[in-house]
């Protein structure tokens, strides 16, 4: 059947457009501030089958994933699904979730009496029980430890709200309110969609709204074809590792073969090392989730965000490996680490195929949380997001100097410092950029931040140190890594203390926390930078005269204002020959 | 109305001139009423010109000279881009930033904040003080208040010298926790003064007194950079102005929806950022009067990009969070939504065959294809030539010529030939994909502000925006859309309705069942004092001073505000059902008892002008005759139909004529569908009642 390509190009508008529509509602109503700070959910539609066919608008690492929580519904659920009903599920090894935090809505669309589509929410929880407020139990072995496990559950029956299994939901959480809150307006949000999505498909007829929807997904198959060709085919290999399993100091492997030929691309994962004992194991919806955002923010940010995009991308995960988890292994942490590793390593692969769109490392967060009481009464929860990391340069950008978590490609704001003042007994005595902090290279990797903080109560400190003490923003086409990311807690009494990496520790006293946040990777030979960025660089006090000279190979003059022309040109000439 | 025809006008008059990036429209209207307007074409190397063009066309219009034109008008508003231009060209100041050790770079972090976090490739906009010229002070302020340390004089001092090396023009001034005690930022601007009375000097804590640094060093940076600019500009401007014969000064419109003289914009230029589009708050007022509703939607498309407002009860949304050119503004603007469709935007295919429209657009020059001036990428404007919406031949009284083989040719080459349409069927689906772009513009802003636009009337206003208004309207389930007659000149005429407002906000801690009435009443009395104090400076008598009280109201732990205003006497009863109300629209849910915290106090400052409705044209005896009838595409199921075509100046109140129908106005074309009615209301405007 040939499409009207108007209709088409319509329908595609609108299908975006409806689950942009769905997001604005779940900001709206949503309860915990989560939602709107952080964007942590995402609003999709998928087909009968559970074939994703929009997710316009969502946190980055959430990328084509949601197909997989709709197919475990089918495949639990098929012949029993009838109008108004709506499904919940979370677990990752039974439902399709990606994490346990992260809740399917999923409602059911009907046209005609036959079940055509779906409209779902997956959003991530405030609490879910388990081992540590908050959803994050960095001490779990086992999936066991980190909350309540949802197979694919009728939430909702022929429009009438299961208040049984609504209870017993809530009696599992330590913020009851909240989850109530978030949930129905996860529900509000999918039948805003629902509706949506059958007015669409009633406007054009059932067989003919499918069958553009199919075009919809043809065109982006098209779509990330034409990002791929000419590209050259070839086996590319990379890897990148994590130097600790949660508990010990130990090197880990992720390693990727990226077959790239006139079929497509096959993303093979053989020779990753095994699931590990802490909760930083991937689900299959993360592995494939962090794989589609790679490839999508490497190549155009504008290409479709729906399944026929990935229809020519196939991958491979062993079992048992960290990408691909056997039960029970525990994997809260997976949508932060490992994805951050996976969106690295095929980066780093796909660098070499295409070198002008290379893109440098981003460096591991640091940042830990403080958990305390303000007097008697006032419990208080404090992340250090003002220790957040740097992005990794690009070609014809240095890398950000302090940005929100690779996966959500920095979709977190990071808080004003007066605001934390007021809310936390915090007193904020630095917050600026580190000195040489940034990977070198012609674009310089993002700096990174020198902070540091009072904390001015007793607290329970859990830290999260992924990235501290090994280089993590790795550089591009000949850039540097950017600096490891440091940190030391002096405690009122004069104690110096070296932080675990994963744990949780609680200090009956006020002290003084000292962070340096992890630097991004540079992009290209740092003797290719502009001398007039480098001597901007060293004026701005990012770089130090000593790396201008050893490593950018840039002489300065007039009391380090100018540039001095020839004295660079021969420096720069004798440290390439020296490399 | 036309333009070449002679209005007699019978002084006073009010004048409201908008520099757009194409034309500058002056809007003028007399103590009767009666109004006229003239369109000439901007000048971008000097807007002042477009303005005395302006005024120059008007006065010869009404057959004055320039000097008894300016000598009769009572009040002269403008809506000036000098601020916004400044930021987006990057011709601001050099500027030098004095703030706390320890937190020199809040300003180049931006809190991490990007518009397309997908986008990861495109860098921020550089920053406007580079590092080397921000230096620490030192000295802090805690939380509270309190002094934990003193302010270090010598540290400014040296600063100062750094600065004068550089040659820094502009100085901003933010340091931590000023909102709370500005006594130290106070005492770093006596010292920069005392050394150097020559620069300007932007001292955060007066420009904006809110929690959150990097908003408020953003925003003071952003009036430290065009203040050098700005100032010198509107004070030359407003001399010239008075030289040839204004005897009052020039009126400009701010961010917040307000005008304020140039002697109240000194100190604070950065309230100019949305200078020119916050114009159309007056028109909605004036609007809303005509059209005898208080719930207005409006949909203001120009060449290039279409602006969505809403008014809901009367008012127009505002927002604290404003985004010029990629730098952050925290002053009172009103929340305007903008998307890329216009009359000028580029319609083309996709690397995976996909038609798209928008969001580039081919702006002034080139402009659309059929102009002829280099552009062969097909545009709306092309589209709608093809479908006969619109004639070939001279438009803009002559300023660009239409020419339809090139707006063929263009839908052939880029979009015909790639999806096997007809030049016809290219224009259709351009056309369609542009409203539905617009339909979504207007959900967002009717979603994300918890209203159902069906019981609202869509205003379609700008050059472009009556062609578009009856369909989207019709999309939205709205009954009725309304069509200012002058839409060309929507702003313009907006500012001649325009009250003078000033807004002051400050932070304030407590709960609304806990706080010390007196002690609220004191803080607000402070700021109203002060409020009038500039009333009355700008010439406004108590009997037409307004002062609007309102609390920043969040629940315990929510990350923003809503505004809820205090009428008389503090009720903590009423405070809280009016925070209720508005939390159950906007959010769905309220916390029955919860406890309710006020985070900041504001009081507007508001001078009313007197209400004055324009002067209808005499209503018409006999139906109108068309000038023309010609083919034209109506839509899906009509396809191509004889249209009548009318001359605005022959629609007169009273009239009522069924779709299809196109009137030519001056200053825009409206479209009427096949089964919708318009009417000519009782102010002259057309009001389309939509069928289903």
């Amino acid at each position: 059947m040939t499409l009207d390509p108007i209709a088409l190009a319509l329908v595609q508008n609108r299908l975006d457009h409806i689950s942009r529509q769905m997001g604005w509602v779940m900001t709206r109503t949503a309860r915990s501030p989560i939602f709107n700070q952080s964007h942590d959910f995402s609003c999709f539609l998928t087909d009968a089958h559970g074939t994703l066919i929009s997710q316009a608008d969502g946190i980055p690492i959430h990328t084509g994933g949601g197909g997989f929580a709709v197919r475990a519904l089918l495949k639990a659920w098929a012949g029993r699904i009838h109008p108004d009903d709506a499904f919940v599920l979370n677990d990752p090894y039974e439902a399709g979730g990606n994490h346990l935090p992260d809740w399917v809505i999923a409602r059911p669309v009907f046209v005609d009496d036959t079940l055509a589509a779906f409209a779902c929410n997956r959003a991530h929880q405030s609490d879910i029980g388990g081992g540590a407020a908050g959803t994050y139990n960095a001490e779990a072995t086992e999936i066991y430890h980190e909350g309540i496990r949802l197979p694919p559950l009728k939430l909702v029956d022929g429009g009438a709200l299961r208040e049984d299994l609504w209870a017993l939901l809530k009696l599992n959480s330590r913020t009851p309110e909240l989850l109530d809150g978030d949930v129905r307006a996860m529900l509000g949000s999918t039948q805003i969609g629902a509706e949506r999505l059958q007015a669409l498909l009633e406007d054009y007829g059932l067989a003919q709204g499918l069958a553009l929807i199919d075009g919809v997904l043809a065109h982006a198959d098209r779509s990330f074809r034409a990002a791929l060709a000419g590209l050259p085919h070839g086996i590319w290999r990379a890897e990148e590792k994590t130097d600790n399993d949660c508990f010990e100091t130990r090197d880990i492997w992720i390693r990727v073969a990226l077959d790239l030929s006139a079929d497509g691309l096959t993303v093979d994962f053989t020779g990753t090392d095994p699931q590990i004992l802490g909760f930083k194991n991937s689900s299959v919806a993360n592995t494939w989730s962090a794989v589609y955002m790679a490839l999508s923010s490497f190549f155009d940010p504008d290409l479709p965000r729906n399944e026929g995009t990935f229809r020519c991308v196939k991958i491979v995960a062993p079992e048992g490996t960290i990408v691909n988890a056997r039960p029970p292994a525990p994997m809260t942490m997976c949508t932060v680490f490992v994805a951050h590793e996976i969106v690295h390593v095929i980066w780093r692969a796909l660098g070499k195929a295409d070198p002008a769109r290379a893109c440098a490392g981003w460096g591991k967060s640091i940042h830990n949380g403080s958990a305390g009481r303000i007097g008697t009464d006032r419990p208080f929860v404090a992340y250090h997001w003002h220790c957040m990391a740097a992005g990794g340069a690009v070609d014809g950008r240095d890398g950000f100097n302090q940005i929100g978590h690779l996966i959500a490609l920095g979709g977190l704001t990071i808080p004003n410092v007066e605001g934390y003042e007021q809310a936390y007994p915090l007193r904020i005595l630095k917050h600026e950029l580190r000195c040489d902090g940034g990977g070198p290279g012609q674009y310089r990797g993002g700096t990174g931040v020198d902070y540091v903080v009072d904390v001015l109560e007793p607290a329970e400190y859990s830290f999260r140190g992924e990235g501290l003490n090994y280089e993590t923003g790795f550089g591009a086409q000949g850039g540097l890594a950017g600096k490891a990311g440091q940190m030391r807690l002096t405690l009122a009494d004069g104690t110096v203390v070296d932080p675990p990496k994963y744990q949780v520790r609680r200090y009956e006293q006020p002290l003084r926390e000292f962070a340096l946040s992890p630097g991004g990777g540079g992009w290209g030979s740092p003797l290719a930078r502009d001398p007039q960025a480098v001597l901007r660089d060293v004026r701005d006090g990012v770089v130090s005269p000593q790396a201008a000279g050893d490593i950018y190979g840039v002489v300065l003059s007039d009391n380090g204002r100018a540039v001095d022309v020839a004295a660079t040109q021969a420096r720069r000439t004798a440290l390439a020959a020296t490399t | 109305m036309s333009e070449e025809q002679v209005v007699r006008l019978r002084a006073p008059w009010r004048v409201g001139v908008d520099v757009g990036g194409t034309f500058t429209d002056l809007v003028v209207q007399d103590v009767d009423g009666r109004m006229a307007v003239a369109k000439v074409p901007s000048v971008p190397a000097d807007p002042s010109r477009g303005v005395l063009d302006a005024v120059a066309k008007a006065a010869s219009q009404a057959a004055l000279s320039v000097g008894d034109f300016l000598a009769g008008c009572a009040g002269f508003v403008h809506g000036s881009t000098i601020a916004t231009n400044t930021i987006l060209e990057g011709k601001g100041a050099r500027v030098g930033l004095l703030t706390t050790e320890g937190f020199r770079d809040s300003l180049e972090i931006r809190r991490g904040l990007r518009e397309n976090n997908w986008d990861h490739r495109t860098p921020f906009p550089p920053v406007l003080v580079p590092r080397y010229l921000r230096l620490p002070v030192r000295g802090r302020i805690a939380a509270d208040g309190s002094e934990v340390t003193p302010i270090e004089i010598a540290d400014v001092h040296a600063a100062l010298a750094v600065f004068r090396a550089e040659g820094v023009e502009s100085v901003a001034i933010c340091l931590i926790n000023s909102f709370a005690n500005p006594a130290h930022e106070h005492a770093v601007a006596r010292a920069v003064r005392e050394a150097d009375n020559a620069w300007p000097i932007s001292v955060s804590s007066d420009i904006i007194a809110i929690v959150g640094e990097y908003e408020r060093i953003s925003t003071t940076v952003v009036n430290a950079y065009v203040a050098p600019r700005v100032v010198p500009y509107l004070r030359a401007l407003d001399s010239t102005l008075r030289e040839r014969g204004l005897p009052h000064g020039l009126l400009l419109v701010q961010s917040n929806g307000g005008v304020a003289s140039v002697r109240q914009l000194e100190n604070r230029p950065v309230n100019l950022a949305l200078s020119g589009p916050a114009g159309g708050v007056g028109a909605l007022a004036l609007f809303g009067r005509a059209a005898g509703t208080d719930d207005l939607l409006s949909m203001e498309i120009g060449g290039t990009s279409c602006d969505v407002m809403l008014m809901s009860g009367g008012r127009v949304a505002t927002t604290d969070q404003l985004m010029v050119g990629g730098y952050h503004l925290s002053t009172p603007a009103i929340d305007i939504h903008t998307v890329g469709a216009g009359g000028g935007t580029m319609a083309g295919v996709d690397a995976g065959g996909m038609l798209v429209v928008g969001p580039k657009g081919a702006g002034a020059r080139p402009g659309p294809a059929c102009y002829g001036f280099g552009n062969t990428q097909p545009t709306v404007t092309d589209a709608l030539l093809a479908l006969g919406r619109l004639r070939s031949g001279p438009y803009a009284g002559g300023a660009v010529s239409l020419k339809s083989e090139l707006a063929q040719a263009a839908l052939k080459s880029a979009v015909g030939d790639h999806l096997g349409l007809s030049q016809e069927q290219s224009a259709v689906g351009i056309i369609r994909l542009l409203e539905q772009n617009l339909l979504n513009a207007v959900e967002r802003i009717s979603i994300e502000r918890g209203i159902d636009p069906r019981n609202f009337t869509l205003v379609a206003a700008g050059g472009a925006g009556p062609m578009h208004g009856a369909s989207v309207g019709r999309m939205l389930g709205c009954k009725r859309v309304y069509v200012p007659r002058v839409a060309g000149a929507f702003c313009a005429l907006g500012m001649l309705h325009t009250d003078i407002r000033q807004d002051w906000v400050r932070v304030f801690a407590g709960e609304i069942d806990t706080v010390s009435p007196p002690a609220l009443a004191h803080a607000f009395a402070d700021m109203e004092t002060e409020a009038r104090r500039v009333l009355r400076a700008e010439g406004f008598m108590p009997e037409r001073q307004v002062i609007v009280r309102t609390l920043d109201l969040r629940y315990p732990g929510q990350q923003s505000s809503l505004q809820v205003d205090v009428e008389g006497t503090f009720d903590p009863a009423v405070v809280r059902r009016g925070f209720e109300e508005q939390h159950q629209r906007l959010f769905g849910h309220v916390q029955p008892a919860g406890r309710i915290a006020i985070v900041g106090l504001r009081v507007a400052g508001i001078g009313k002008v007197a209400v004055l409705d324009p002067q209808p044209p005499a209503p018409g005896s006999q139906a109108p005759a068309m000038v023309a009838s010609r083919r034209a595409y109506v839509d899906e199921p009509h396809g191509w139909m004889d249209v009548k075509v009318y001359s605005g100046a022959d629609l007169r109140p009273g009239h009522r004529l069924s779709g299809p129908l196109i009137v030519e106005e001056t200053t825009t074309t409206v479209f009427v569908g096949a089964r919708d009615t318009l009417s000519v209301d009782a102010a002259g405007n057309f009001d389309i009642a939509l069928a289903a």
